[in-house]
């Protein structure tokens, strides 16, 4: 039963392994497509770190075992993310009268 | 006299984790703070830029050597991507109780790595003998800063994969087998980290510009 199991989870992690590289490609495909709005790149942002996040995602609640954790390691995670969307957008917004001078 | 460390292969009651574990989410946790502080920077300097990458003092922009580089680090990506499942495999390899998979799955990680390192070597010196060295221009900065921290991890990471190969890491699988694939669990937390950080880097200085 256990080497059944694993034998799955095995077949899993190939088919994960299929998904990425799938998205890697996308996520260059996506370069040569015109996803910006009115002179604006942001489009093109949008969907190239939508991918990034996805593929993301698929690392690390497969590969990470994030399917399957303790309360404990979700715990050290929510926290971590709070503080790192702190991180990435207070800067942003307190030098945001700043955008466009460097 | 011998001393047991305790909770390196059982659970511990409170957290429900061996120590390793929660050891290495912690520093994960960071590992985050430390790449979200130049994820950070990028922000910033890229919604103050008003042409991204920045033309230097000599008039010239990295954006035409970017384009040439996609193929590389897209292969770079995709050897990162490699690595981590025949990580994980790795550590599959063990719970089955296959060392001779193990070491397989280990050593195409270790060539996926130093396939890693290679590429960047070239990329770099490509970089840097165009005259894009980090005082050119902010993008080449951070791009040299965010890149650079995350080769010293994947440098770091081959030291402890090579370790794990060799008779002195190995020998652990003897004596302390569930130890030993804790250890290899927790070596891949780390290595899959590493991995999802490229995953973002890759985009964020190859591709959106």
């Amino acid at each position: 039963m256990i080497s059944d199991n694993i034998s799955k989870q095995v077949i899993k992690y190939w088919k994960i392994f299929a998904l990425l590289l799938f998205c890697t490609v996308l996520t260059v495909l996506a370069v040569y497509v015109d996803f910006d709005v009115e002179g604006s790149i942001a489009g093109g942002i949008f969907v190239g770190l939508t991918i990034a996040v996805f593929k993301g995602y698929l690392v690390a609640y497969n590969f990470m075992h994030l399917n399957d954790e303790k309360p404990m390691i979700y715990w050290i995670i929510l926290v971590t993310l709070v503080f790192f969307l702190i991180l990435l957008f207070i800067p942003v917004m307190w030098e945001s009268t700043l955008v466009g001078k460097y | 006299m011998d001393i047991k460390i305790p909770y390196n292969e059982d659970l511990r009651p409170d957290t429900g984790l061996y120590n390793a574990k929660l050891g290495i989410w912690l520093f994960l946790a960071s590992e985050v703070m430390l790449f979200g502080g130049l994820f950070s920077s990028y922000i910033l300097l890229r919604a103050g830029a008003s042409v991204w990458p920045p033309i230097g003092l000599d008039g010239q922009s990295v954006a035409h050597l970017l384009e040439e580089t996609i193929g590389l680090a897209t292969f770079n990506t995709v050897a990162l991507i490699t690595s981590s499942v025949t990580m994980v495999m790795s550590w599959v390899s063990l719970k089955m109780k296959d060392i001779l998979k193990f070491k397989m799955y280990m050593w195409i990680t270790i060539s996926c790595a130093i396939i890693f390192l290679v590429v960047k070597y070239f990329e770099y010196s490509h970089k840097i003998h165009e005259g894009f060295i980090p005082a050119h221009d902010t993008y080449m900065a951070l791009y040299f800063t965010m890149t650079g921290l995350h080769v010293l991890h994947i440098i770091g990471g081959l030291f402890v994969l090579v370790y794990f190969v060799m008779p002195n890491g190995i020998k652990m699988w003897d004596d302390e087998p569930i130890r030993f694939t804790n250890r290899i669990e927790v070596f891949g937390l780390y290595w899959h980290f590493v991995d999802l950080v490229w995953i973002f880097l890759f985009p964020v200085l190859y591709l959106l510009n």
